[in-house]
């Protein structure tokens, strides 16, 4: 076996490679240059660690240090070292209020996850359909809504919703609904509920261009041997869409995991994690205590808790990652 | 499998290595040397005029061959963050400008120069008493007071003058009776509202909780305890809701003034009256210019006839970074900011000066007039540095007041819970 | 066939106008005259426009500058870590060695670090290398945040395209790199474009250690200045929507030339076919 990696478990299926594999080929290659090939890889990735390492390592390194530190102010300005054991994670856990906050996180997330993907799988489906100028012009509304910065678009949404001049309530003024000076910010769930339009609306857009680029790469010829079996839309994306995308769909659901869990901006400008506290999440807590409050170890104790909430969320995908031979997922 | 076990020494290795070195103090303050020097200064947006500012440095300059003055301004957003790093770091401004309700914490946790021997040099018989309060920690002066502003309610005359208002109502009860007057002569206009009130503008509700004399907070000992469920306190709140109620003001009430800015409600040119700083008042006019010979101030009527009520004063004190490399710089221009030909510019450009108690300057136009007026009467939130942490996160007050105002807690409700959380707050 | 195109492309249309209606909200905001933006009218429509508050934003001083500053540190963050995350990305996809897993989870657990987190970490470590004030402390903390998601996400895509491809190649006579370049790079060419489109967004839009990072005025990114329309006295959103409007210009060009250059994805179906 050469170094090179063979694909996944698609390959019976293209019975029309284009080229028988030829162990000799692959034979001499490997007595040509094996020291190299050998530490190729590791050179391929050196930057990356080390980048990685350096840059992310440390600092997360530091942080789970500090949240075993009392660290406020005045020990950051004077550089003191006070250690208090696990006296952070300890408040952060006996709070009634953060397990209802985890909660929320999770829900939240998860419905702004599964929203986004599904959308963005049903648009990439889409574009694939469409002739170019219009695909274009998608493209480009989503990548306008995309590239918002989040100043524009928190304050934008907020107009749009706001209870007396907002144009949606006018709109549904002029339906006939009676909305006049209807405030949509009234409960947490409800501000979430706009917050988590908004996110998605900036979410989709990355999704679908990443999908789309996993669909247009599906080979053509799968799909033409699914149509002269005559196969339906739905039973052509079950048997060749979906295997081939899965792979890409898995990816980024794990990614949008990541970034919707962890979103705090667009929460704190619309109503500071409220009204009274109904739109906090973790991200929100870990602000409240750090930057806000000053109190450091403790927001470091709320990072670190937030990661390890996020690696049990994701640990079937991990843990799948790890399980397949070639660890290809 | 090696890949973990490498990382696994590293990462032990990086731990000893940060815990040590990554928080090294912000440099050694070393003997200060001749030559060529530089005062960095590191005033906020909107603080003092450009016009002040510019003969400020230009006159520092001239007296103090070899200094060049390098002036920032700094914008409030992401202030918080700027000043924690700011401060940490080695080449700390020389002389920064601190919101009065920022000012204790940092001065609590030893970031601050000590000015209190300097104080007699800085005009300290002449500063403004409320701002005083929030610059003091445990008896030591930590800074000087810069600039105050304070609330008024700024209204427009023609208005006034049509629903038959003949003079400025001076307490709770001409407040409210002139509300009606403005409602009945104005019923014709959908769009129209007596008096514009947001529902979280706090700053506001601590004018009529400290004129029904109670307080958000009070000290225990040492710590400070939240005092919102006074019957003073609630008396506050309660006046807060009558007004919301008499006037019928269409403002959400789960916000506060900046979202709508106020002002560019008043600028639609349907709104009587807004309680408000006198800058807002210019932006109402800037965006509609036919408001401008039409508007005016008073005071904030107390409930007692003929008084103000007491107001916050939002200002900013002035302060060196303790670890600053120019200190004996950094007093001289504090010393010269401070002296009454700069104070009296400040009164000018339209607010109350933070080192002289003469307000002449000031009172040359109405809203300044109702401004110097109450500023005597001036008082701050409690000087806890703890008190950033309500202000920079979420705030129980606003909880407090939307809650009561949408009828979704009664007042006990609304002030029990909001006073235990402030407590949590400055007591944590 | 073509009924089914017509209504996906009606479809379409539809779901762009959906995204395009908060855009469309802060152009128009920018063009309204600062007195309409609070109306009580139904203003779907602008009932006047002005381009003054383009003009304020054009003329506001460092416009240019922190425009400049932001395209130097997005372009340069991006560059680094879509190269150096290519390579990673070849790495762990293509080749089979020693450790492979605990790379592969290197890249997977340093994006679960909360960005925010890390402010006061990142802050004294660049503080510690001299680079605090510097542009290049936020190259490389752009470049350090997004280069985990590039190594990973090409990493899928690289993954997606059969290695039988690259081999039929290397049988026709090019050796490994001629095969990748002819053959892997342009069928890469989507899942870069979206790769760098985000890596170039985030570094584009990010607020909080540009602000922090960095203290003088003429080293500001557009966030940074951007922000600056909220000033003591209320917000000039009118200025501040147009502002917003020509921020995202360039971020568009981007796309455009990174498009155009990129997608020969069209050729994907022959070539596999």
């Amino acid at each position: 076996m050469t170094a090179v990696e063979t694909t996944d478990a698609a390959v019976p299926v293209r019975t029309s490679s284009p080229a028988p594999r030829r162990a000799v080929a692959g034979g001499a290659r490997r007595r040509r240059g094996s020291a190299f090939d050998r530490l190729l890889p590791y050179l391929l990735l050196a930057p990356a660690v080390i980048g990685i390492l350096w840059l992310i390592g440390f600092p997360v390194v530091s942080v789970v240090v500090t949240s075993f530190r009392k660290l406020d102010l005045g020990e950051l300005v004077r550089g003191e070292v006070k250690w208090v054991g696990l006296d952070n994670y300890t408040k952060v856990l006996s709070d009634p209020r953060f397990w209802e906050i985890t909660v929320r996180t999770v829900v939240f997330t998860a419905v702004v996850v599964a929203t986004s993907v599904v959308v963005g799988l049903v648009i990439a489906l889409l574009m694939r359909q469409l002739s170019t100028p219009i695909r274009i012009l998608l493209q480009v509304c989503m990548l306008l809504a995309w590239a918002m910065p989040i100043i524009a678009s928190t304050t934008v949404y907020q107009w749009i919703f706001d209870q007396q001049y907002g144009i949606l309530n006018k709109i549904l003024v002029k339906l006939g609904f009676d909305y006049a000076g209807h405030s949509w910010f009234s409960t947490g769930t409800a501000t979430l509920s706009v917050i988590g339009l908004l996110i998605v609306w900036q979410a989709i857009p990355f999704l679908a261009f990443s999908l789309y680029a996993g669909v247009i790469g599906v080979p053509a010829d799968l799909y033409e041997a699914a149509g002269i079996d005559g196969a339906t839309a739905w039973q052509t994306f079950r048997a060749v869409t979906w295997p081939e995308l899965k792979p890409l769909l898995m990816m980024v659901t794990f990614l949008s995991l990541l970034w919707d869990f962890k979103v705090f901006t667009q929460i704190w400008v619309f109503k500071e994690g409220g009204p009274s506290g109904g739109s906090t999440t973790l991200p929100v807590l870990q602000y409240l205590e750090g930057i806000s409050q000053s109190h450091f170890g403790v927001a470091a104790a709320v990072s670190v808790l937030m990661v390890v909430i996020l690696t049990l969320l994701t640990v079937s995908y991990l843990r799948k990652l790890l399980q397949t031979q070639e660890g290809k997922l | 499998m090696k890949g973990w076990r490498g990382l696994a020494v590293g990462a032990a290795a990086l731990a000893v290595t940060v815990a040590g070195c990554g928080t090294s103090p912000s440099g050694t303050t070393a003997a200060e040397s001749s030559g060529p020097k530089t005062l960095t200064v590191w005033l906020m947006d909107g603080s003092a005029p450009t016009t002040l500012t510019d003969a400020l440095n230009k006159e520092f300059q001239d007296s103090n061959k070899d200094v060049t003055v390098k002036y920032e301004v700094q914008k409030w957003g992401g202030i918080q963050e700027k000043l924690t790093t700011a401060l940490t770091s080695d080449t700390p401004p020389d002389v920064i400008e601190l919101g009065n309700t920022q000012t204790p914490k940092f001065a609590s946790e030893g970031t601050l120069l000590d000015l209190t021997g300097d104080a007699a040099n800085l005009n300290g018989s002449e500063w403004l008493g409320g701002l005083k309060d929030s610059l003091t920690w445990e008896n030591k002066q930590f800074g000087l007071p810069f600039y105050a502003s304070n609330r008024t309610v700024l209204y427009r005359t023609d208005l006034f003058e049509a629903a038959g208002i003949t003079a400025a109502p001076t307490s709770n009860d001409e407040w409210l009776a002139a509300i009606e007057k403005l409602k009945t002569a104005n019923a014709s206009n959908p769009d129209f509202q007596a008096l514009y009130l947001p529902g979280q503008s706090w700053y506001t509700l601590l004018s009529f909780i400290w004129d029904q004399g109670g307080d958000v907070a009070k000290k225990d000992g040492d710590k400070f305890v939240g005092s919102l469920d006074s019957a003073q306190a609630k008396a506050g709140v309660d006046f807060y809701k009558k007004l919301v109620d008499a006037s019928g003001t269409k403002a959400p009430k789960d916000t506060d003034e900046a979202k709508p800015q106020q002002m560019e409600v008043f600028g639609t040119g349907n709104v009587a009256m807004m309680i408000g700083l006198p800058w807002e008042l210019g932006g109402a006019v800037k965006a509609n210019p036919d408001l401008e010979k039409k508007t005016s101030a008073f005071p904030i009527p107390s409930k007692t006839a003929g008084k103000a009520a007491p107001v916050f004063l939002g200002g900013s004190n002035l302060a060196i970074p303790a670890g600053s490399k120019n200190v004996d710089l950094a007093k001289s221009y504090l010393k010269l900011l401070s002296s009454k030909k700069y104070q009296d510019q400040l009164g000018a450009a339209g607010t109350v000066p933070g080192t002289s108690k003469d307000t002449a300057s000031l009172a040359s136009n109405p809203v300044g007039k109702a401004l110097a007026a109450s500023s005597a009467n001036g008082k701050v939130t409690p000087a806890t540095p703890k008190w950033a942490a309500v202000e920079a996160g979420q705030n129980p007050l606003k909880d407090m007041l939307t809650a009561y105002l949408t009828g979704a807690k009664s007042l006990d409700q609304a002030t029990g819970d909001a006073n235990t959380a402030l407590t949590a707050l400055l007591g944590g | 066939m073509n009924a089914k195109k017509v209504s996906a492309n009606v479809v379409a249309v539809f779901i762009a106008a959906f995204f395009a209606f908060p855009t469309y909200w802060m152009v128009t905001t920018a063009l309204k005259p600062k007195k309409d933006l609070l109306s009580s009218d139904f203003d779907l429509i602008p009932s006047s426009v002005t381009n003054s508050n383009f003009v304020t934003a054009w003329t506001k001083p460092g416009f240019l500058q922190s425009l400049g500053n932001s395209l130097l540190v997005s372009l340069s963050a991006v560059v680094a870590a879509l190269v150096i995350g290519l390579l990673a990305a070849l790495a762990l996809s293509r080749m089979r060695f020693r450790g492979r897993k605990g790379f592969v989870m290197l890249m997977l657990v340093a994006q679960m670090a909360p960005f925010e987190a890390l402010l006061i970490p990142m802050f004294l470590m660049m503080r510690d290398l001299g680079l605090y004030q510097q542009l290049s402390s936020l190259i490389l903390i752009y470049f350090a945040v997004t280069l985990p998601f590039c190594a990973w996400t090409l990493r899928g895509f690289v993954n997606g395209i059969p290695i039988e491809l690259e081999e039929a190649a290397m049988v026709d006579g090019c050796g490994r790199w001629g095969a990748f370049r002819r053959v892997t790079l342009p069928l890469l060419g989507p899942g870069l474009v979206a790769t760098s489109v985000f890596a170039f967004i985030t570094a584009w839009n990010e607020f909080l250690f540009a602000k922090v990072m960095v203290r003088a005025e003429d080293k500001e990114t557009l966030p940074v200045w951007l922000s600056g329309f909220q000033s003591a006295f209320g917000t000039d959103w009118g200025g501040a929507m147009a502002a917003s409007a020509l921020f995202t210009v360039p971020v568009l060009v981007f796309f455009l030339i990174v498009q155009r250059k990129m997608v020969t994805g069209v050729t994907a179906g022959a070539v596999k076919g």
